[in-house]
């Protein structure tokens, strides 16, 4: 839409704008260590929007950890049953969201609003949202979204993208709302040449992943074919498999991932409430059925599985996009040395043998 | 901000975390990538910490036990009628169950009030067996009776040598750093009897024969030290007593115990020459729940020292403790081996465990004080039954409160302020997160207040004021206090004048501070099998543990991962290799009948490669097998974490 | 592969009224229900071969298929009881009330198959999901050819739907094959496991589809039968199961690589099983 100048020192009269209608969440630093973590904003001076990716991942806001969604009280002597439905819907800003966040969002999106169904949960959180990307004008050490086309700068799904360029921000409007926001903060339109600015600069970072982006590495589409069809050797994944503590942290930090378990819990108080939490297909119980057949029972089976999920066509197909943004996050948080770019690698390396036969 | 920093109060690791907090409550957690031990990552119970602390399967309120059912009283009820009744008992008659999971605080004083007001020495953890004879050997070795080296240094190790432990699944973390460091080009080398993960992800993997460890252990000292391959310099000028140490290998011959140990003499002249050779090595043992035996722990200690492995970056003798503060329970006084600030118990201080009380015939014990148990105690079940007086003290359901008569409720870890002391000797700080429910108190005010009743007035108005004693009376915690432990992640002890900010691993520089060999033994018995009782059974009692603990039960996903395998072995289950189960006509999930000597069960086959033929396994933990069999197996399970029992698996 | 169930409950689920209780076979009881609300009871239209999610109040959620067919016949659920959930369910009473969500998941094809001989092959409380199945191709006989039911259990005490099926042997065209595991003193019929029952039964295999359930052990040895006798693997439909928590398509414990039994299924063709990327 429109491109605005944002004072850099202004920023924070955007996020106190937004505080006033909204639950503010955005990226801070751990007091302790100074590591980026993405959290509820008390004070609009905490938020940090030249820290790297945070270490948790801004889905929780829609999808939460663990949460009560509906609760029900059932009476044995009177037979009575009531179900009463949890109100979920709380305006939400968040400020200052990386463009592989966006997309993982977007991901999130496409699966729980579109299929068969539509997810009322998952609808009832993604209400009232207001979306304040942050284009990444260089890459951090972990980053590989441009293997995976989910970065540096987010092309859809803001209300506002923020791009540092000098002493101020552009800001970008994606939406009415974003525009209100704009002249609710009195911003002037910037100039002629804003655009060729901004591609600059995501040019530039781009051009820069090689030289900072230096953990992660992983051509997704090299290897995307292979995993749909199922043409890799079982050993693959039993090495990989090996590997695995079973600890279900890649599912809980990856911003696409969405499986969620559902236990009836009883309260002190007499109702029994329904919570939805994260769940992780690492985990050997993800698909035990009662009466002990387990059909994903061995490890590798299970490493399979997540990267089928992660990267195959048919998944691909209901993300309108691969399953990975590119991130970094399942490789830092791996105790097993596993991660997306290791995944990769190995697979490819399967490709290359092969093809040398 | 809703993510605040605490620590994991499931297992020794003490892994950092984040608790998100909202409206009130624990409404989930994440990893804390800044932490130096855990950076960024948790195991599966870790990431599931906040459906623990969130459970509502709480003791909510005191009760006393009238008419055979728990009446709710008010806590001052509670408190009194206990403190009178209690009061009845001293010295032997009463002992105090401590709880390897409560914290610094709570244990100080629930230490403080068995010596001092009830006079009795009889206080202990149950499950420290191994971790008490490990302290007890490192600290007359090298005056530090915990971990020589420290998690945080694994990365710098060039040698790690993993000893016995199912590390991977005990301490996942820990099994995670040893992964990376093998990745990263170090040498991992497993000697155990079972082929474990850790053992899988290893270079090399020494597959010992069920007790045979300690004679692989007594070999490869022997090859380092006669061939001169020890480190003579390190030896020289900073070890004493290395003659008495030789002269017990040299009674030993190198062929048998090979032989016993179930290893090629290639396979141990190269764990020797490795271990020589490398410039930094580490040695991991699990402690706690199924520690190394003494001899074992001596042996493991002198090879280190030998080779000069100790003291220097990169390099230790490091037992690990499977639930969060064992250590911080030594380092307080909750053992009746140790007072507080690790000062050996000796005559009338000197207590014997409860476990041991209960389990003597006759037994002087009538009354048991209780911290937060698991049912492992199941054991005893008839003698706690017979008891005059139990009062449990605890945050969470728990059938052991069916044999109490008083129940007292306690805070959880988010509840309330409370430090807990890692492997590493990490002393940690959790801060009270959220309100705990109404009434209910830290476990240290019960203590308190129990002591109040006795006519005894302590004045802490804060754990931070509990903390500034144990400061006082623990050497190594003396330059400890809460704002410190609040800006960091936490302080190695000794934290002292001479370390403000902690110390990482032994300190060699310390004046006074002289390494000494172990006292070794040379006469081990290696179980044989007989025609009668054809293979060898381990009971390991460390891997499944948290199958069965009460804490793992108030969990939904951790428990259902635990579950997982039991729920296809609700008999329990007997590992047997495949080549075994052929030649007994048995295939998996088969019914069979284990016989020994002294009884037998009725599990289910579990085909297993990673037991080897002439071998069976069974985990400690599985119900109906504690009576009966195990019972009847007797001190051997209850000795050391390598106890093996000749069996003979008959078709059902 | 199908798409949503336009009127399904979603979200929250519609109180029922257990009715009436029936003990089957041993462990497996029959639930008949009504919904507390009359409206949502005359719009809840069930395909055969769908299944719902049933809340017991205080235990849990659990899936089960949908044993009756949309047309005169009582709606109910029978189930065995192997878990938590069902354990709770088990204990309940008539006039005990449950939650109900869907119905979901795809139904079986029968346009598709109209004209066509139809083959059932059950093992034990596999017989249930089909059930819908045949009381539907029985209320139509006209439109479809011969039906066969080869059924077999471990025993002759846990064969399901016994009067029912001494019912369905009275309509014309209708043949019965059963067998036990073991002999049993009194049992005349077949003794083997299900596969063995194929091929004494010389079925028909053009212009046939079989409709097979039953324990996974079962089902390949099942299959290989099947296709040994001629049958194509785009004939053989089958429906599967699955650890289910949502049943609408999101929390992805159904998946089986690249399909959601809750959403695609859970009725599938062979040919589709052998494709999905996974064992089942």
């Amino acid at each position: 839409m429109i491109v605005y100048i944002l004072p850099k020192n202004q920023a924070r009269a955007l996020a106190a704008a937004l505080a006033e209608g909204y639950e503010l969440y955005g990226p801070v630093l751990h007091g302790i260590s100074g590591e980026p973590l993405f959290d509820r904003i008390g004070d609009p001076d905490a938020i940090r929007l030249d820290a790297a990716i945070p270490y948790n991942p801004p889905k929780t806001v829609v999808f939460p950890q663990a949460e009560r969604i509906l609760s029900y009280r059932y009476d044995r002597e009177t037979r009575q049953a009531e179900i009463v439905r949890d109100d979920l819907v709380r305006p939400k800003a968040l400020v200052g969201l990386r463009a592989c966040d966006l997309a993982g969002l977007l991901c999130l999106d496409r699966f729980y609003l579109g299929q068969e169904y539509v997810d009322e949960v998952y609808r009832d959180h993604r209400k009232k949202m207001f979306i304040v990307a942050n284009t990444c004008v260089r890459p951090f050490p972990q980053c590989f979204c441009v293997c995976t086309d989910s970065g540096p700068a987010a092309r859809e799904g803001y209300d506002v993208a923020l791009t540092a360029v000098g002493d101020h921000y552009l800001f970008e409007t994606g939406s009415e709302k974003g525009e209100a926001l704009a002249r609710r903060l009195g911003l002037k339109e910037a100039g002629p040449d804003a655009d060729a600015v901004k591609k600059k600069t995501v040019d530039a970072s781009i051009a820069s992943f090689d030289a900072a982006a230096t953990e992660n590495k992983a051509w997704i589409s090299r290897v995307m074919n292979r995993i749909t069809t199922g043409f890799i050797g079982n050993d693959v994944w039993e090495y990989i498999g090996d590997q695995c503590f079973e600890c279900g942290a890649c599912s809980f930090v990856c911003p696409t991932c969405s499986c969620f378990n559902i236990e009836d819990l009883a309260a002190r108080d007499g109702r029994t409430g329904r919570t939805r939490s994260w769940d992780s297909c690492s985990y050997e119980g993800y698909t035990r059925m009662a009466g002990e057949h387990n059909p994903r029972r061995p490890v590798e089976d299970r490493r399979n599985k997540r990267f089928f999920c992660k990267l195959s066509y048919s998944q691909s197909k209901k993300y309108l996009r691969p399953g990975c943004v590119g991130c970094g996050r399942c490789v830092r948080v791996c105790p097993g040395d596993i991660g997306m770019s290791n995944v990769v690698t190995y697979i490819r390396r399967e490709i290359t043998k092969a093809g040398a036969k | 901000m809703s993510t605040l920093t605490g620590v994991c109060t499931f297992c020794g690791t003490g892994c950092g975390h984040l608790l998100n907090v909202e409206d009130g409550a624990v409404r989930g957690v994440f990893a804390s990538p800044g932490h130096p031990v855990s950076r960024g990552r948790l195991c599966v119970r870790g990431w599931h910490i906040h459906e623990l602390l969130a459970t509502e399967e709480r003791i909510a309120a005191p009760a006393i036990r009238r008419n055979g059912r728990l009446e709710r009283v008010s806590f001052d009820e509670a408190v009194a009628f206990a403190a009178e009744r209690l009061g009845r008992f001293s010295g032997d008659e009463i002992a105090f169950l401590a709880s390897p999971r409560a914290s610094n605080e709570d244990n100080y004083l629930l230490a403080k009030l068995a010596r001092t007001v009830f006079r009795s020495p009889h206080i202990g953890l149950a499950s420290d067996q191994g971790h008490g004879d490990a302290a007890e050997v490192l600290l007359e070795g090298a005056g530090m009776p915990a971990m020589l080296g420290a998690l945080t240094e694994i990365r710098r190790a060039k040698l790690i040598l993993v000893v016995g432990a199912d590390i991977a699944k005990l301490n996942p973390i820990i099994g995670s750093e040893l992964h990376r460091a093998a990745r990263g080009g170090a040498d991992l080398i497993t000697l155990s009897s079972r082929r474990t993960q850790i053992a899988k992800l290893s270079g090399a993997h020494l597959w010992l024969k069920p007790g045979g460890l300690r004679h692989a252990l007594a070999a490869a000292a022997k090859i380092l030290v006669e061939r001169g391959w020890r480190n003579e310099a390190f030896v020289r000028d900073r070890t004493e007593g290395l003659e008495d140490f030789a002269r017990c290998l040299s009674g030993l011959d190198l062929e048998a115990l090979a032989a016993a140990a179930g290893l090629t003499m290639v396979e141990i002249e190269d764990l020797a020459r490795r271990l020589s050779r490398a410039p930094s090595a580490m040695a991991f043992f699990s402690s706690g729940i199924s520690g190394l035996d003494r001899a074992s722990v001596a042996l493991l200690y002198d090879l280190f020292l030998a080779a000069g492995q100790v003291g220097r970056e990169g390099c230790g003798v490091n037992p690990v403790p499977g639930i969060c503060n064992i250590v911080g329970s030594y380092d307080v006084g909750a053992s009746p081996r140790f007072l507080a600030g690790h000062r050996r118990a000796e005559g009338s201080e000197a207590g014997r465990t409860p476990r041991e009380l209960l389990a003597a015939e006759p037994t002087t014990l009538k009354a048991l004080v209780v911290a937060d148990r698991d049912e492992e105690i199941v054991r005893h079940a008839a003698r706690i039954k017979g008891l005059e007086f139990v009062l449990y003290i605890g945050a969470y359901d728990n059938p052991f409160t069916d044999f109490a008569h008083v129940v007292l409720p306690a805070a959880t870890p988010a509840e309330a302020d409370g430090t807990y002391t890692n492997a590493e000797r990490r002393i940690q700080l959790n801060r009270k997160r959220v309100e705990p429910p109404a009434g209910v108190l830290p476990a240290w005010r019960a203590c308190a207040a129990i002591a109040a009743k006795r006519g005894v007035s302590w004045d802490y108005s804060s754990a931070e004021d509990v903390m500034a004693e144990i400061a006082g009376a623990v050497p190594a915690y003396a330059a400890v206090t809460y704002p410190k432990l609040e800006k960091s992640f936490g302080l190695q002890w000794p934290c002292d004048a001479r370390h403000e900010s902690g110390t990482v691993r032994l300190p060699l520089e310390d004046p006074g501070r002289r390494l000494k060999f172990a006292a070794a033994r040379a006469d081990f018995a290696a179980p044989s099998p007989s025609e009668a009782f054809p293979l060898l059974l381990m009971a390991g009692k460390a891997t499944y543990f948290w199958h069965r603990n009460n804490i793992m039960k108030k969990t939904h996903i951790p428990k259902r991962e635990y579950n997982a395998l039991l729920l296809l072995y609700p008999r329990g289950f007997v590992e047997v290799n495949p080549a075994d189960a052929k030649t007994l006509g048995v295939r998996d999930r088969a019914s069979v009948n284990v016989v020994a000597a002294g009884g037998s069960m009725r599990v289910s086959v579990r085909l297993s490669g990673d037991v080897k033929p002439g071998t069976v396994y069974v985990p400690y933990f599985i119900e109906d097998m504690v009576p009966g069999f195990l019972n009847a197996a007797g001190a051997a399970i209850d000795e050391d974490q390598d106890s093996v029992i000749p069996v003979r698996i008959e078709k059902v | 592969m199908s798409g949503a169930n336009p009127g399904a409950i979603v979200t929250v689920p519609e109180i029922a009224v257990i009715d009436e209780i029936k003990d089957e076979i041993e462990d497996v009881r029959t639930f008949y229900f009504s919904f507390e609300n009359r409206e949502i009871g005359r719009n809840f239209r069930v395909k055969s071969g769908q299944f719902v999610m049933c809340t017991v109040f205080g235990a849990g959620e659990f899936a089960v298929s949908l044993p009756f067919s949309p047309e005169n016949d009582r709606p109910h659920l029978s189930v065995r009881q192997v878990g938590q959930v069902t354990r709770a369910l088990h204990e309940l009473r008539a006039g005990d009330k449950i939650g109900i969500r869907g119905p979901f998941g795809n139904g079986f094809p029968f346009e598709a198959i109209k004209g066509k001989n139809v083959i059932y092959v059950a093992g034990g409380i596999g017989l249930i999901p089909l059930r819908s199945s045949i009381v539907h191709v029985l209320q139509h006989r006209a439109d479809f050819g011969r039906i066969l039911l080869l059924y077999g259990s471990r025993s002759s005490r846990e064969l399901m739907y016994r009067d029912m099926i001494a019912r369905w042997r009275k309509t014309e065209g209708f043949e019965t094959h059963f067998s036990i595991d073991r002999p049993e003193p009194g049992w005349t019929e077949h003794v083997g496991f299900v596969p063995t029952l194929v091929g004494p039964a010389a079925i028909p295999v053009k212009d046939t589809v079989a409709f097979v359930c039953g324990p996974p052990v079962m089902f390949n040895s099942v299959i290989r039968e099947l296709l040994a006798a001629g049958l194509k693997d785009d004939a053989i439909i089958s429906t599967l199961e699955r650890h289910m928590k949502c049943g609408i398509g999101k929390c992805q414990h159904c998946a089986i690589g690249r399909t959601l039994v809750c959403t695609d299924g859970p009725v599938y063709t062979y040919k589709q099983i052998k494709t999905l990327g996974e064992q089942i």
